[in-house]
């Protein structure tokens, strides 16, 4: 067995169950760290074989020792879940329509400076809406004293379709606004928004989108702490409902990548 | 946390199976549940791939609280639960070892290699024994250096490069050495799965 000499000869194919056997052992960094993770959300084979790996590997840590953590561990992870409460709650039922209000009012308020500052165009999107649909009201012109937390966009095209989804989300608000804008109901399928932090980390669920709607999502703090400058989002295809449990996410429909306004 | 009667291997196993199945339906007990039965394991995995007690502990911390929120990830019918924890603790404490926060890999690599007789704490639930008999099998099949830095990889967490830096090897020598092994392990895992 010591014919793996240094130059090799006949070089391994790198197929996707080589990738994801890297990718479980840990070797993966930077870019092709993103890839892959990315690549999970959408290819269920490639997910299938990373969890293959993963399991197969897991017996490897009965090696390495057991260690008690400190008794704060379990007190700050309750803790969490406690403050979690409400916004989980504020997810599930459909998010009450105050909420959008009064959030939009401070999208429309910080729009405003930011129209000034840079006429950024993927914020004025937020408020085109496709035809049919009731618009919101053009954005009045507010003098803004206070200086806005600066608030995070993302444009997610669909295809060549000319349907989009409009994500902005205001740091500090742990809301998120979304505008499926032109998407519509088949009545077959629902479409799942996804967080891939910028920093590598795990793949968050926002939550299953609502067509042709202004929508305030509850974001989780695991997810708000992994959003900004580069986090970037991509949009799956699901039965009604959502993902199901222990089901691999479905075909990813559209991408977008969050940028400071 | 309170103490009650050690139970086998198997009902801690059983156990922690039934608990899974109520965080999966919103029972938010069960999380307890869960943390008393796997802390031990899991924490013992984080500290080893992150070295800081601190950090350990705070990967720990996401580690339950992700479940909490995502306990629907789980498939039982893919993985053990305490293989599948395992797995998803090691991988974030990876994740946080990859954000360069944490200097990571407190074992130097020639320490790395086997760790069979290290023995774990005694409540400290493991992985079945069968599958764990054949991952060992199929990593013993194969060479002993590059047994020795797939086991690198997975036991400080340590990337191409810094096994390349290590063995003192170029990056894409090092490359070839783990994917060739890998695939043999491919191979013998999946020839076992088909028996």
């Amino acid at each position: 067995m010591s014919t793996t000499g240094a130059t090799p000869k006949n070089e391994i194919t790198r197929d996707d169950p080589m990738i994801a056997a890297e990718w479980a052992l840990g070797l993966l960094e930077g870019e092709e760290l993103l890839a892959a993770r990315g690549k999970a959300a959408t290819d269920p084979d490639f997910a299938w074989r990373k969890q293959w790996w993963d399991n197969w590997f897991a017996p490897l840590t009965d090696a390495m020792p057991g260690a008690e953590p400190g008794a704060q561990v379990w007190d700050g992870i309750a803790a969490r879940i406690a403050a979690q409460q409400p916004a989980i709650g504020a997810a599930d039922d459909a998010s009450p329509p105050t909420n959008v209000i009064a959030l939009e009012a401070r999208v429309r308020r910080w729009q405003w400076v930011a129209g000034l500052a840079s006429a950024a165009a993927a914020a004025l999107a937020l408020f085109a809406f496709a035809p049919g649909r009731s618009p919101v009201e053009a954005p009045a012109p507010i003098a803004a004293a206070a200086p806005m937390p600066k608030p995070l966009v993302a444009t997610v095209p669909i295809g060549e379709t000319g349907l989009r989804l409009d994500v902005t989300y205001i740091p500090e608000s742990e809301q998120m606004l979304v505008a499926a804008i032109g998407l519509t109901a088949d009545g077959v399928h629902d479409h799942e928004l996804w967080l891939v932090p910028a920093d590598g980390g795990a793949l968050q669920s926002l939550g299953v989108v609502v067509p042709g709607e202004v929508r305030s999502m509850a974001l989780p703090a695991a997810a708000t702490a992994k959003l900004g400058d580069g986090a970037s989002l991509v949009l799956t295809r699901e039965p009604i409902g959502g993902k199901p449990a222990g089901a691999n996410a479905g075909p990813v429909v559209a991408k977008g990548a969050f940028t400071r306004v | 946390m309170a103490a009650r009667p050690r139970p086998t291997a198997d009902e801690a196993r059983e156990a922690l199976r039934e608990a899974m199945a109520r965080l999966a339906a919103g029972d938010q007990s069960a999380l307890e549940d869960i943390y008393r039965a796997t802390r031990v394991k899991l924490f013992g995995i984080t500290l080893r791939i992150l070295g800081d007690q601190k950090e350990a502990e705070d990967a720990l911390q996401d580690v339950y609280v992700n479940l909490w929120q995502r306990a629907d990830r789980y498939d039982p019918t893919r993985a053990s639960p305490i293989a599948w924890l395992a797995a998803f603790a090691r991988n974030r404490a990876i994740d946080r070892l990859r954000t360069g926060k944490v200097r990571g890999g407190a074992v130097p690599v020639e320490e790395a290699a086997p760790l069979a007789d290290e023995s774990p704490l005694a409540d400290m639930l493991l992985v079945d024994a069968e599958q764990a008999a054949q991952i060992h099998k199929c990593l013993g099949a194969l060479d002993a250096r590059t047994q020795g830095h797939i086991r690198a990889a997975f036991f400080e967490g340590h990337t191409y490069a810094e096994l390349a830096d290590a063995a003192d090897v170029p990056l894409g020598t090092m490359k070839s050495w783990i994917r060739r092994g890998l695939q043999r392990l491919r191979a013998c895992l999946e020839a076992s799965e088909a028996a």
